[in-house]
Formats: C-alpha cells, structure tokens, sequence
C-alpha cells in the first residue's frame, strides 16, 4: 500500500473562516484555519452539524482506548489508500501510543505479525481487513477469532469505526482533500511522511 | 417554540422571500448580486416557488417577497405573482424598466390582489440616477410607474443611498414630489442604506452587515436557503456562504426550523436596524 501525497489541490474550494454559513461556524476554530474536513462540510451547513458531531463521537473519546480506534482507523485507512487520512492519522496514532513499528505495519510497510504481539489485537487488525476490503459476510475463522478477542459492545464500536472511517477515506480521497501543512511537518520530522 | 408562534412572537420574520433569478438587464454599481445580463440565471422556477409559497403558509409565514436579478425579466413572472398573491400578500422588488405594453397587460390581474411592485429610484435627478444604476432607467422608471398605478396595481418606491441620513433634505424633497407625482404616496415610499455586499463590496459602498443587524426572513434561492434576503450575495462571481442557512430548502419546514435556531441563538441585544423593503 503505498500513499500518494495529495499534490493536486481540493477539489471543492474549501470554505474560510469568514464565508462560514452561521451553523457551521462552531465548527470552525477561533484562529488559524478550519480542517479540510470541516471547511469542505461547510458547503452544506446543515450535513456538517450533524456529521462532524457523528464522526467526532465515533472517532473521539469513548469507552474504547484511543489506542485501540487507532488501530482501526490508520489500518482501514491504509487499505483505502487515503492518503489524507493515512498521514491525519499517522499523527494521531503517534499521540494515542503506538510505537513507529506498529504504525508502519498498520500502514502495510511491514508484518502485522512482527509488530503486534498480542492476539487480540492481530484478531483485531484481521477483523478490519475483512471489513474494509471483504465483500459480503466476514470469514467464520476471522469471525471466531474477533468473538473471542472482544466483547458485544466492543466488537459494535469498532466495526462502526471501520465504517466511518471507509466513508472518510472515500470522502477525503475523492475531493482531493490536502493535509494539513501542520501534520505534513510534524510527520516529516518524524520520518513518517 | 414552533415557526409560526416564533413569527407571531416577532423571533422570526413572517416574509419569505424567494431569489427568482440572478440575471437582470441592468448592473447597478452596488448591486447585491452582481447581476448583470450575462451572469447565469439561476432561476428558481416557478412550480417551486409556488409549492415552497403554499408550504410557507401553511407553517405560519404571513408574506412573500420577490427579488433577483430582475424577476419580471422572466416570462412567467404575472402568473407567478398572482399565484402568490392568491395566498399570501406579495411584494416584488423590480428595476422598473421591463414593463412595456404586453408586460403591462400582463400584471393587470395583481390590482385585485394584495401585491406590490417595488421599483428602485435613487435620485430626482436622470443623469445622478443613471449614474447608480445604467443608461435610461430613470426615463423607463418615471414612465412605467404611472402606467401600474393607473391599472390599480400596488406601487412602492425604493431609494438606496449611500448614507440615507446625509442626503440633501432638498434633493430628498425633490424625490418625493417625483414620486408623489408618479401616484406614489409618502408611506409607499422606503429609503435605505446600500449594504457592503455584492458589487458594493467591491466599488467600496455601503454599510457593514452582519446577521447580528439583519432580520431574520427566510430565504429561498437556487443555491439554498439564506438567512436574510442581503445573504445571497455574490462577489468576483462567487456566492457568498457566511449567511447560507441549508442547502435544503424542501420540505421548507427544515429550513425555517434550522432559521429559527439561528434566530433564538443571536446573542442578546443584538440591533436589527436593516430591512430590504
């Protein structure tokens, strides 16, 4: 999986702090720029209130560690080959815990099996891939081994990120969305970019 | 509390106001909407205004406003204001200039109706006038104005100024003998600011307009619903969005409920001082 860098420029204008429709505006920070996902929503004022609030949930802080979402998201995205959310989510997994090995791995650079040591994070990791790139019902031996490495609301938590995040992934790639010059530095500072 | 409790509470403005094109033959110096007649139409279409007019009623609205572009440049337009009309009163904001003898035979059905034709004229003085808004205007203007009220139809005039509290009290008094000589009476006639937006932006005219001084009026236009009629502006050929409510404008319950969120959320004492009619 290799992630092309967003050269081309968004394919929607993004919309700037002082053309913010009213709804949107709370969403938008008091200094400095609006993400790309944020200033692209903006377009239709009354999805954004609604979808970032939802990707927010999703995504943000719940009973799962952020370690473990992290997992899920920089994975699925990877396999998505979205490029935004790839390197957005480098970031984040760098700040939720996981070790540059790990992060590698989950971006397909190297062996899940070297990387993660633990089994139910590997059932974890083998549940995402099935999801994301599967089509129809997940593999019974894939199945078996999620059943037995997370429990009900877990195993509805995490294959709900998986979903949100192959919606991100699809939005952000297909719109050309740009990193943010922000996190290009610090993952290049990383050796990460 | 629902749209039509907020209208009768004054929380929301009990006009909706419908952008049925963005094309006119004109191209005012502080236009809105930077309209001119080569912009794109971006008409919104006549069974669309009137299905959006009936669900208005029936949530409460207790008027409707027309504005553009020039709206009587499209052909169906008298039909169109008279099915408005039928429902609720209406008032069309036009130039003035499009109202030759057909056109004229066509609006004569709105005298029987509670609708008014709303024709700028900014200055008692032709060549001032045109100098604002375009060769000949104010002939076509002093000419039309007759013609309508002689029909019975609803007359009002707008003037837009620069700074209406700085006009000459003799220019201003020399308007108002034009206008009361066009059969157009003193309480039919509106003076108001031209609003930094639009073409005013970019030629450096008018006063600053934030939603915090603008009335909350429901309005619909091909690009969506906006929260004032001075918020579908558009500047070096892009629509502004800060005002821009939703992108839905059908059902327009979704509309007038997210407006009506904007509208109880203002920050208190705030001074609404700005109306386009």
């Amino acid at each position: 999986m290799t992630q092309a860098a967003a050269s081309a420029p968004s394919l929607v204008p993004l919309v700037e702090a002082d053309q913010a429709p009213i709804l949107a505006r709370p969403y938008f920070p008091a200094a400095g720029p609006a993400s790309p996902l944020t200033a692209s929503l903006a377009h239709v004022p009354e999805i954004l209130e609604v979808a970032l609030p939802f990707v927010g949930r999703v995504l943000g802080p719940t009973a799962l560690d952020a370690r473990t979402k992290e997992i899920v998201v920089l994975r699925t995205s990877a396999l998505m080959e979205c490029s935004y959310c790839v390197q957005t989510h480098t970031a984040a997994a760098l700040d939720s815990g996981l070790a540059r090995a790990q992060i590698e791995a989950l971006r397909g650079e190297a062996g899940i099996e070297e990387a993660f040591a633990a089994a139910g994070e590997r059932a974890l990791i083998a549940w995402v891939d099935e999801v994301a790139l599967g089509r129809g019902a997940v593999g019974e031996e894939v199945t078996v081994r999620a059943r037995e490495a997370m429990g009900d609301p877990e195993l509805v938590e995490l294959t709900l990120v998986v979903g949100a995040t192959l919606m991100l992934n699809r939005y952000c790639t297909a719109l050309r969305l740009p990193t943010s010059a922000a996190t290009l530095l610090r993952l290049a500072e990383e050796g990460l970019a | 509390m629902s749209v039509a409790a907020s209208i009768a509470s004054g929380t929301l403005g009990g006009r909706v106001w419908f952008y049925s094109n963005y094309h006119c033959n004109l191209r005012c110096a502080y236009c809105l909407t930077e309209s001119a007649p080569e912009v794109s139409r971006r008409e919104l279409g006549k069974e669309e205004i009137l299905a959006r007019g009936r669900e208005a009623r029936e949530l409460g609205f207790t008027a409707f406003g027309v504005t553009g572009g020039e709206p009587f440049i499209l052909e169906y337009m008298p039909e169109l204001v008279s099915g408005l009309g039928a429902e609720l009163p209406t008032v069309v904001l036009s130039n003035g200039t499009a109202f030759n003898e057909r056109r004229l035979r066509e609006v004569e059905p709105l005298a029987d109706l509670p609708v008014h034709v709303q024709i700028s004229l900014d200055h008692p003085d032709p060549d001032e006038n045109d100098e604002m808004r375009g060769p000949e205007n104010f002939r076509k203007v002093v000419e039309a104005v007759p013609k309508l009220v002689e029909r019975g139809i609803g007359v009002r005039i707008a003037t837009t100024l620069e700074d209406p509290d700085a006009v000459d009290p003799e220019e201003r008094e020399r308007l108002c003998e034009l206008h009361r000589s066009l059969g157009v009476p003193d309480e039919d006639h509106i003076v108001r600011p031209i609003i930094n937006r639009g073409r005013a932006m970019t030629n450096e005219m008018g006063v600053l307009a934030g939603y915090e001084q603008l009335d909350p009026e429901l309005t619909l236009t091909a690009d969506g619903a906006f929260y004032s009629p001075f918020g579908p502006t558009v500047r070096g050929g892009r629509l502004d969005t800060d005002l821009l409510v939703s992108r839905t404008t059908s059902p327009l319950r979704e509309p007038a409920e997210a407006l009506l969120r904007i509208a109880e959320s203002r920050p208190p004492g705030h001074d609404t001082s700005i109306g386009i009619n």
